[in-house]
């Protein structure tokens, strides 16, 4: 009987143990900041740039990740007007579905930032700062199409998630500048998720499918290392690849002369930016600056690759 | 052999009491842990056991509760049900639809008002319902791989809707007649908002049910021993497609209060929700296997799982924490139950004794 009724009080004590770290300090202002995910480098880094910006101007920081579910993300931002939060640094769950959690937000008195993402609505949140995906598009197409030559041949592009604008967006700036060249020839075209492992599988049925392609496109960095390895595991050779974020593992790959091009979204700067800009709006009741703000993007290739780390150019 | 040795007796009988406390606390263990966790996180979150915030919980226990009650009863018949997730984002989806594309009836565009929307996706949800019912009791299906099936239908069907696209703004035109959907999800009433008051009325209904009907009854029988219970002459079958039909309108509901919420409905919405409402009710005492449990269990076991997802993000605690956290209590919450189940088993004689004594004095 002793025996259970230890085990019952384990139950309690491994969540007190767990949680019971410290008491809240409600003596400095809370920034919420809500990512995508923190298992992915590049919402790691724009995570970290924004709360480590935060801490550095002495405020408290939490950091929670909505997994691009809407539901969730509308939770955590329940959870910031419970705790009082003075702002939230967002990079949101949909440009339509998050319409409604900013404004409750806004309305409970909390400034919102919004970065890398827009929401389809103006007026509510105090900034939306982004990267320019239709230009970094342009710029790593530009590089694509450059590096298979004048003569031109068959290239197949991986899309993204196809209910993320991102994914329009940067399709979209990819064709803005391959369809004038008359001789590349998309022969197919497959979304894969934005994940690693779904770009391997259809790539690697592409490749069986395609015997003289020259080139695939990706729109963004995961999904061009999965067409990478499958490009390798077929053992084929002289097929440009590029991808679009800038993420370290592209980076890496590009130094090596693996992969060919990267348009890298300057994350850390538009995380730091936001925050800048809500401590600004927190002091004085302004940003200074325009609510919609958009930032280049900078293409990486082998000569330039030593001046990037984390989706920030360092050098 | 006891009644010869009266202070043998007098030894069993306390020892009987013991078993029984600890019964009662290993039966009460949602409950004890609920008030555990909300007690610490008042403690440690200072903003956390206010009103505001605890109308904010209750609104987000709604969620997996109202789903936890429908659920609750296809466990108890030793059924399971996958599809709830996917079912509430096909309804939501479907009322984004009638709401912002309207219906073309005869080459003429109508738009129908709110409630007109919000019934036809709940009969949306209820034809899944009805489908994993038919596959489970007429086609023989198991329900964990005929709910898997629905599962992906369904949510394949609300992606093919608006092809992976966001319905935004179903806050409606007025033009258009159409106004008023935010109201399910947004408004408060009594100072709580309206899911939370939903949510008590899908209890109250559901622990009327389970007590008070003949259908109630049947449930536990089927989940009991489905053989005897066929042959005591209840419709088995049709007891198993309410169950899943019953499941399906809670998920339909849930999936329009969180388009309401949103006031956009999104296809990937209600992902892994059939997980936390099954989480819900297996803390809250409903076994896997059918025939024991109850549904205010459930509430409780729903409440446990919101006051964790809430409490540790408000004490900044990290998302990967949380899932270990949250597995912990799960894991171990089903241990106990076993436990108790064997505590149970091996005093029985014991606590039957001591209940005849006590009969007789």
């Amino acid at each position: 009987m002793v025996r259970v009724r230890c085990r019952f009080w384990i139950l309690l004590f491994t969540i007190l143990s767990l949680t019971g770290c410290h008491r809240e300090d409600t003596s400095k202002r809370l920034m919420v900041i809500l990512v995508p995910s923190q298992d992915n480098p590049f919402f790691k880094a724009e995570a970290d740039a924004a709360s480590g910006r935060a801490l550095s101007m002495s405020y408290r920081v939490r950091v929670d990740a909505h997994n691009d579910d809407a539901f969730r993300q509308d939770n955590l931002i329940d959870a910031a007007i419970a705790s009082n939060a003075s702002a939230i640094i967002l990079d949101n769950a949909g440009a339509d579905s998050s319409i409604a959690a900013v404004r409750r937000a806004t309305k409970a008195g909390i400034a919102c930032f919004l970065i890398d993402r827009e929401i389809n609505a103006t007026g509510i949140a105090k900034a939306q700062i982004i990267a320019d995906n239709h230009q970094g598009s342009a710029i790593v197409a530009q590089y694509f199409v450059d590096a298979i030559g004048p003569s031109g041949g068959d290239y197949v592009e991986l899309l993204g998630r196809e209910s993320d604008t991102n994914a329009q967006v940067r399709t979209g700036g990819f064709h803005s500048v391959i369809d004038g060249q008359r001789n590349l020839v998309r022969v197919a075209a497959q979304s894969a998720n934005w994940s690693q492992s779904e770009a391997f599988q259809k790539t690697e049925t592409m490749l069986q499918a395609h015997q003289n392609l020259r080139g695939i496109i990706s729109g963004n960095d995961t999904m061009a290392l999965g067409a990478l390895a499958a490009v390798k595991s077929a053992g084929r050779a002289g097929i440009i690849i590029t991808g679009f974020d800038g993420s370290p593992d592209a980076v890496a790959a590009i130094r090596l002369g693996e992969l060919r091009a990267t348009s890298l979204q300057p994350a850390v700067q538009i995380a730091q930016l936001a925050v800048d800009e809500a401590d600004q709006f927190l002091k004085t009741g302004s940003t200074g600056e325009p609510e919609r703000q958009i930032i280049p993007c900078v293409l990486v290739t082998r000569g330039n690759a030593d001046d990037f780390r984390d989706f920030e150019k360092v050098r | 052999m006891t009644t010869a040795m009266p202070s043998l007796s007098q030894v069993m009988r306390f020892k009987a009491t013991r078993v029984r406390t600890v019964l009662f606390v290993l039966k009460a263990r949602a409950m004890v842990v609920l008030v555990a966790l909300l007690v610490l996180f008042s403690y440690l979150a200072p903003s956390f056991f206010s009103a505001n915030n605890l109308s904010i919980l209750a609104k987000h226990i709604a969620i997996s509760a109202i789903l936890a009650i429908g659920m609750t009863f296809v466990v108890l018949t030793g059924g399971i049900d996958l599809s709830v997730g996917s079912v509430a984002g096909l309804t939501g989806m479907v009322a984004g639809y009638f709401l912002t594309q309207g219906i073309v009836i005869v080459g003429a565009q109508h738009d129908p008002p709110v409630l007109i929307c919000i019934a036809l996706s709940i009969a949306i949800g209820m034809f899944v319902g009805l489908v994993n019912g038919l596959l489970v009791s007429k086609a023989g299906v198991a329900p964990f791989i005929a709910t898997l099936g629905t599962l992906y239908i369904a949510r394949g069907a609300a992606l093919l809707i608006s092809n992976g696209k966001t319905f935004p703004n179903l806050a409606g035109h007025a033009a258009r007649g159409n106004t008023g959907f935010q109201a399910l999800g947004q408004t408060f009433v009594a100072g709580l908002p309206l899911p939370v008051w939903t949510m008590l009325l899908l209890f109250g209904i559901g622990v009327t049910i389970s007590r008070k009907t003949p259908f109630g009854r049947h449930v536990y029988a089927v989940g009991g021993n489905e053989r005897a219970a066929r042959l005591a002459g209840i419709p088995v079958p049709a007891v198993k497609i309410f169950t899943y039909l019953g499941s399906s309108v809670c998920a339909a509901i849930v999936g329009l209060i969180i388009a309401s919420q949103l006031e956009a409905a999104h296809p990937a919405t209600g992902e892994s929700f059939e997980l936390n409402a099954i989480a819900a009710v297996v803390l809250g005492g409903t076994s896997l296997m059918g025939g024991r449990g109850s549904v205010s269990g459930s509430l409780i076991g729903a409440c446990v799982i919101g006051v964790l997802a809430d409490g540790l993000v408000m004490l900044g605690v990290s998302e990967f924490w949380q899932m270990v956290i949250k597995g912990t209590v799960i894991v171990l919450a089903v241990a106990i139950d076993q436990m108790q189940s064997r505590v149970q088993a091996r005093f029985l004689p014991l606590l039957l004794q001591r209940g005849e004594r006590g009969g007789a004095a």
